[in-house]
């Protein structure tokens, strides 16, 4: 396993986008300590800031996190990514596969457009998890994130494929959502706003929106199914998607399409 | 004319020494505010890239509420001139835009051209004031404001909802106009609900003809937007940390930056006056203010350098709100000694000797 200890918490914003185990398996530690990770004309490189070493191997740490960490995991294309700490945006944005794991919290946009793989956020994330950063079509495109604690608002926004499993959730979960899933314990105010199609299931929520209507209650073998794929991963979620639920169609502001599982009274 | 350093009044020359030896030893400086003239922002994406500090103007979270949809969809957009001479029904969305003159103009015409020449002219408000000196039919917002509101309104229209509610009635008044326009403040109504409303206008374009008409920020949004995409081939809010402008809105939106402890220095440009950002005074600072103007004072920022406001006591290319383009304003009377460009010129040549690199 090759590591990577932080020396100090870093004096500006870094960019992870190139510091993965596939880009680092060819490099010696020499090498490795001279890629450029700064944003600023300060020029900071890897073994400006970390303690560096490599053994090749498929798997990488990070020992000590920041908020500043930005790209943490993006475009991982396999093996796998644990920070011991917290990490800033874009987190595991346009994975493809592997696995990134982060022990503390995460900043926005984690999980933006990632395609593939497992993202696991133990502490909480920011705003859009699972969101499209500007100018993307899609948020999350099949990837699966797994936040355990809280997260931010506009959570899955214009998410397009994969599983979302969270905690709680702030306003506007699954708004714009094209497709996917989100499973929340509780989300806020007006989830799915604009969502076309696509599945939220909440155990609570804030208000919804009035371009939202209430179907009824139904066994599905859907939800079982659903229940039974989610068990893995959190069993609370799992009992959520298993008990009574009550059914809202929307947003019929767009396609309408979209539907909102939520505990039943 | 004044020039301020360290609250201690000092010559132009002296402010500009001070102000490109402050930003020479920046790593991680800010240019803020924008608020000037087309040839004075230039000069200030300029001297961004030059000390490799990120920018941001003023009006920057209406900005991108504006052109988020915009990068995904489009937008149905018309002009002033057009939505008065020949808009049949007009809707005014919210609050703000009961402010500017363009309701007033509105409200006393009627369609002159086009397919509702000759027709009266409906003027309604959703989530506006419910009356007030203009005639309109008042609609009011869901107590999830205006975004859930448009979305609500949309649902009418598309037929997915249907009832005696005052949505519907809403929704039948603009599928029946000939030319409807909507009028709204980006910033005030959001992303999302920017993003809705350009929906509803092109659901409402399957019945009929319906165009959208946003308001200006008033601090040059418009022109530094356009301008920022033939400068850097991006939108405004870039960053010159490693040389090639990065577009970023989250990471280089200033005033998280400054909260975030990321910044070390910043440029605040208001040559037309624009609020002061929160975070004024609590990094080193330099103003580039509009002489006149509350600003203009030695306590506002560690360096101030007044200078003429455009279209006032300067000429400069500014929006033209009336016109929605970019137009020359001459000055009005004697025009003042400085101006920003002059100044961010100054400045960047100063740099530029105390580097020894060219640029």
């Amino acid at each position: 396993m090759s590591t990577l200890t932080l020396r100090q918490e870093p004096p500006e914003r870094l960019d992870f986008l190139h510091v993965n185990p596939l880009s680092l398996s060819g490099l010696s530690e020499a090498e490795a300590a001279r890629l450029p990770i700064g944003t600023s004309r300060r020029g900071l490189t890897l073994g400006d800031v970390f303690a560096i070493s490599l053994d090749g191997s498929d798997s990488l740490t990070i020992e000590g996190g920041s908020s500043r960490f930005d790209s943490v995991g993006a475009s991982l294309s396999g093996g796998s990514i644990r920070v011991v700490g917290d990490v800033g945006q874009r987190l595991g944005a346009g994975m493809a596969s592997g696995a990134v794991t982060v022990t503390g919290s995460a900043g926005p946009y984690a999980g933006s457009g990632a395609k593939g793989g497992t993202i696991t956020i133990e502490g909480d994330a920011g705003d859009h998890a699972g969101g499209a950063v500007y100018a993307a079509k899609a948020g999350l495109d099949g990837a699966t994130l797994v936040i355990r604690g809280s997260a931010g608002d506009y959570l899955g926004d214009r998410m397009r494929r994969g599983l979302i499993l969270v905690g709680s959730a702030g306003a506007h979960a699954g708004s714009r959502m094209i497709a996917g899933t989100i499973a929340a314990l509780s989300v806020g105010d007006h989830p799915g706003y604009g969502m076309r199609r696509g599945t939220i299931l909440a155990g609570g929520h804030g208000a919804l929106s009035p371009s939202f209507v209430e179907t009824g209650t139904h066994d599905l073998v859907f939800l079982r199914l659903l229940a039974r794929s989610l068990r893995a991963l959190s069993p609370a979620h799992a009992d959520l998607a298993a008990g009574a639920l009550k059914r809202y169609s929307g947003d019929l502001a767009t396609l309408g399409k979209g539907e909102l599982w939520v505990t039943a009274a | 004319m004044a020039a301020w350093v360290k609250g201690g009044a000092v010559d132009v020359s002296a402010a500009v020494e001070a102000a490109a030896t402050l930003l020479a030893t920046a790593k991680t400086p800010i240019v803020t505010g924008l608020s000037a003239d087309t040839s004075a922002v230039r000069a200030a994406y300029h001297l961004a890239g030059l000390i490799g500090a990120s920018v941001d103007p003023a009006g920057g979270d209406g900005l991108y509420a504006e052109l988020g949809p915009l990068s995904q969809f489009g937008n149905l957009n018309t002009t002033p001139a057009e939505a008065i001479g020949r808009a049949d029904a007009v809707l005014v969305v919210g609050l703000r835009p009961w402010d500017r003159p363009i309701v007033q103009e509105i409200a006393s015409s009627a369609p002159v051209r086009g397919r509702a020449a000759g027709s009266e002219r409906t003027l309604l408000s959703l989530g506006g004031p419910g009356n007030g000196a203009t005639r309109h039919v008042a609609y009011p917002a869901d107590t999830g404001g205006l975004a859930v509101s448009v979305a609500h309104l949309r649902a009418y229209v598309k037929g997915n909802l249907s009832g005696e509610a005052a949505f519907a009635d809403l929704a039948r008044r603009l599928t029946t106009a000939q030319y409807g326009v909507v009028l709204y403040d980006a910033a005030e109504l959001g992303e999302l609900g920017v993003e809705m409303l350009q929906g509803l206008v092109r659901d409402l374009n399957d019945l009929t003809r319906f165009f959208a008409l946003s308001i200006s920020d008033g601090f040059q949004g418009r022109a530094v937007t356009q301008l920022a995409s033939w400068t850097t081939g991006q939108p405004p809010r870039v960053g010159f940390g490693r040389d090639l402008p990065e577009h970023d809105p989250w990471r280089f939106d200033s005033a998280r930056q400054v909260a975030a402890g990321e910044v070390d220095a910043a440029l605040w440009l208001a040559a037309i006056p624009a609020p002061r950002p929160d975070w004024l005074g609590s990094l080193p600072t330099i103003a580039i203010v509009g002489e006149g103007s509350p600003e203009a004072t030695g306590d506002v920022a560690d360096i101030v350098i007044a200078v003429g406001v455009p279209g006032e006591t300067a000429g400069g290319a500014l929006w033209n709100e009336r016109r929605a383009a970019i137009t020359y304003s001459p000055p009005v009377g004697q025009p003042a000694d400085l101006t920003a460009a002059g100044v961010l010129a100054a400045i960047q040549d100063r740099l530029t000797q105390k580097k020894g690199v060219s640029c």
